[in-house]
């Protein structure tokens, strides 16, 4: 009898270090996500349907905040010094392409000027990035 | 033997069936390693060379989209989805309102060959970034493929 209930209680496979492992792990990830995020916070303009870009790793990421600011990745640049930090830039990157994440509350004009820079510095084509209605990956 | 089945039987009710548990935790955690790359979604436009340049399409083909803060106020930053409805831009040599702009933008571009349906836009500088981009994003959902230029020069 003894053997018996002893063998039925090692029949069944102890998920519990598992779950443990894996509600862990699922910690660890939810308290990175925000934090892997390059550049200042932007509020992104919303549009309807806005293309993908891709990941954002191998990207040089040009942010302009909400007050006109410039920023190359994570640091803040003066304007006079842009194309110098988005030529620092590329030279850490395999396959640059520009992406200029735009403040919504801007004025065109800042956008503009900061598109001329990158078409000074010698890239060609940049990707404007926004947020789509239904998508919630970058945002806010 | 009695005894033995009633054992067995209060024993499987008292463990907690932990599968589904571990199920809706493996998604939750395959969904955020699938977020943290953080994926992003945009618009590829381009700047034209240079004005003075051959151009590469004749000067009639081209498309030009201006977009005036005179006849589209979208200077203010907006609260909510869309354009203001009396937004108008100019396509070509025509006023149009902005809804028909998908519509118009077919119409033209549609007939060309993919690597042609070029738009090139032109934006007032008092324009609301967010509101520019509203219009391409209907310029785009006109025609499949259409490449965009912004007239960036003063």
């Amino acid at each position: 009898m003894r053997l018996g209930e002893s063998a039925k209680m090692q029949a069944s496979i102890n998920v519990t270090p598992l779950v443990d492992v894996v509600l862990v792990l699922l910690i660890i990830f939810m308290v990175m996500a925000p934090q892997m995020r390059k550049g200042p916070e932007v509020r992104l303009p919303k549009t309807e349907k806005p293309s993908q870009q891709g990941d954002e790793r191998g990207r040089i990421l040009v942010s302009i905040d909400e007050g006109g600011r410039l920023w190359v990745n994570d640091k803040q640049v003066a304007a006079e010094q842009f194309g110098d930090a988005l030529r620092a830039a590329v030279a850490a990157e395999s396959d640059p392409k520009v992406v200029i994440r735009g403040d919504a509350k801007l004025n065109f004009r800042q956008v503009r000027l900061a598109m001329q820079a990158v078409e000074q510095a010698g890239f060609r084509g940049v990707g404007l990035i926004a947020k789509g209605r239904n998508a919630g990956t970058r945002g806010e | 033997m009695e005894f033995n089945r009633g054992d067995s039987g209060s024993n499987l009710q008292s463990e907690i069936n932990i599968t589904p548990l571990v199920d809706v935790v493996l998604v939750l955690l395959i969904i955020f390693m699938v977020i943290v790359p953080l994926l992003m979604q945009g618009y590829d436009v381009d700047i034209p060379k240079s004005t003075n340049a051959a151009p590469a399409q004749s000067q009639e083909s081209r498309l030009i989209l201006i977009i005036s803060a005179t006849t589209c106020g979208i200077v203010k930053p907006s609260a909510g989805e869309g354009l203001p409805t009396d937004c108008r831009v100019i396509l070509g040599d025509q006023k149009i309102a902005a809804t028909e702009l998908p519509a118009r933008v077919g119409d033209i571009l549609g007939s060309r060959p993919p690597e042609k349906r070029v738009l090139f836009l032109a934006a007032d500088d008092r324009l609301n970034y967010e509101g520019v981009l509203r219009i391409l994003d209907l310029a785009k959902s006109g025609v499949e493929d259409l490449k965009v230029e912004f007239i960036t020069a003063n």
